[in-house]
C-alpha cells in the first residue's frame, strides 16, 4: 500500500488494492458480492461505498507475498500507476515492523504533560499518569525503548482517596534488618512526604526493571501548585477516566 | 594391545563447536567446557523463540494498534475494531494495520470510520 492517502477515494482504492494483491491466493470461502479489479481505475470518479472485499486473481498473485511494494522492476507495466515513485527505494514498511532509530527517541523532544491532583482519585490518576510514561497511547510504543512523555504533578498533596483509605492505607517500608519494618498510614505519609504518595502509586504501575526504574525519573512530583520546569512549556494531561474526579 | 593416542579427533569435533560460539562473550567463547554448554543454550533459546516470535510480535502490533485505535474516541477500542474487520468481512491482518498505525494515521482512521458503519 504505497499509495499515500491524500484523498478519500485514493483510500478505498489503495487499501482494496494492498490487500488484494496481498491475498488474492487464500480467500476462496468468503461469499461476497462480485467487485471485480478493474486494471485501470479512475480516481476520481471512484466511490465504492464499502462493502465486502473480495479476492480476485491478479497477474502477479504468485509473486504477491515476496512482492515488497518497494520494489518496482517486479510490478508489471500496467500496474505501476498504484506504486508511488517516491517510496520505491526506501526502506520495506511492509514486510518488516517498525523499530524506533536513535532520534525517534531523543529526551529533550518528548511532550511533558502537567496535571492538578487537585480531588483526584489516586489510584486513577497514577493509572493514567503511567500510561503516558510508559508510551502506550502511542502509535509507536515499544516495550524495549522509552518512548514515553515527562509528566509533572502539582498539589500533590490535595490527591485525594476513597473510603476510609486515608486513615486505613497501610504504606509499609523495610529497612533490611530484623524488626525493621515501619508501617505508616496514609495521612502520616501525607503530612510527612506527601509526594512519596504518588510516586509510590505510580512506581507499582510502572514495569519492574531497568526500563521500569528509567522510566520512573520521567516522573516529576511536587507539593504546591509550582513547578520549575516552565521551560518544558508542558501541556494539560488529556485523563480519559471518567470517574478519576472526586465526587463532593 | 597397541598403545592408541587420540591425536586430534576430538580437536576437530571441538574446533565446529568453537567456531559457533565465536562471538560470544568472555569465556563463553574461550573455553571449551564452556563453549559447549554454551552452543546447546543458544540453540535452545532459538528453537524455543522462533515460536516466540510469532507470539511476540503478534502482541507487539496488537497494543500498538490499540494505542491508536482508542485515541479515536470514547469507548472505541481494539477489540471493537477487530470485530468490526471480520463483519466487513475486511482481511487486513494485525501487521499491516500496526504499520498503517504508524506510517500513516488518517488512513487507519478512515478505514475504521468506513467498517463503523
Amino acid at each position: 500500500m504505497a499509495i499515500l492517502c491524500a484523498s478519500t477515494s485514493a483510500i478505498f482504492s489503495s487499501s482494496s488494492s494492498s490487500e488484494r494483491s496481498g491475498f488474492a491466493s487464500l480467500r476462496k470461502t468468503i461469499p461476497s458480492n462480485q467487485s471485480s479489479f478493474l486494471g485501470f481505475f479512475p480516481v476520481l470518479a471512484f466511490s465504492k461505498p464499502s462493502g465486502v472485499r473480495t479476492k480476485t486473481t491478479l497477474s502477479f498473485s504468485k509473486r504477491d507475498f515476496r512482492v515488497c511494494c518497494q520494489d518496482l522492476s517486479l510490478v508489471p507495466e500496467n500496474q505501476r500507476w498504484m506504486f508511488e515513485e517516491s517510496e520505491a527505494d526506501g526502506p520495506d514498511i511492509w514486510n518488516n515492523t517498525w523499530y524506533p532509530k536513535a532520534k525517534d527517541h531523543i529526551n529533550t523532544e518528548k511532550p511533558w504533560y502537567v496535571v492538578d491532583a487537585t480531588d483526584k482519585i489516586l489510584g486513577r490518576l497514577a493509572s493514567t499518569i503511567a500510561v503516558h510514561i510508559r508510551g502506550k497511547n502511542l502509535a509507536t510504543y515499544t516495550p524495549s525503548v522509552d518512548m514515553g512523555a515527562f509528566v509533572i504533578v502539582v498539589n500533590a498533596e490535595k490527591v485525594a482517596v476513597s473510603g476510609k483509605k486515608r486513615t486505613q492505607k497501610l504504606y509499609r517500608r523495610h529497612s533490611g534488618r530484623p524488626g525493621g519494618m515501619t508501617v505508616e498510614t496514609f495521612n502520616q505519609l501525607q503530612q510527612r512526604i506527601p509526594e512519596r504518595i504518588i510516586e509510590h502509586a505510580v512506581r507499582g504501575m510502572l514495569p519492574k526493571g531497568r526500563l521500569g526504574r528509567a522510566l520512573f525519573n520521567h516522573l516529576k512530583v511536587y507539593k504546591g501548585p509550582d513547578h520549575p520546569h516552565e521551560a518544558q512549556k508542558p501541556v494539560d494531561l488529556p485523563i480519559r477516566d471518567k470517574r478519576v474526579q472526586k465526587q463532593r | 594391545m597397541t598403545r592408541i593416542k587420540r591425536g586430534y579427533i576430538a580437536r576437530r569435533r571441538r574446533k565446529k563447536i568453537s567456531l559457533f560460539a565465536s562471538s560470544f562473550r568472555g569465556a563463553h567463547s574461550r573455553l571449551t567446557r564452556t563453549i559447549t554448554q554454551q552452543r546447546i543454550r543458544a540453540l535452545v533459546s532459538a528453537h524455543r523463540d522462533r515460536d516466540r516470535k510469532k507470539r511476540d510480535f503478534r502482541r507487539l502490533w496488537i497494543t500498538r494498534i490499540n494505542a491508536v485505535i482508542r485515541g479515536m474516541g470514547v469507548s472505541y477500542s481494539y477489540s471493537r475494531l477487530i470485530h468490526n474487520l471480520y463483519r466487513k468481512q475486511l482481511l487486513l491482518n494485525r501487521k499491516i494495520l500496526a504499520q498503517i498505525a504508524i506510517s500513516n494515521r488518517n488512513c487507519l482512521y478512515m478505514i475504521s470510520n468506513e467498517i463503523i458503519k
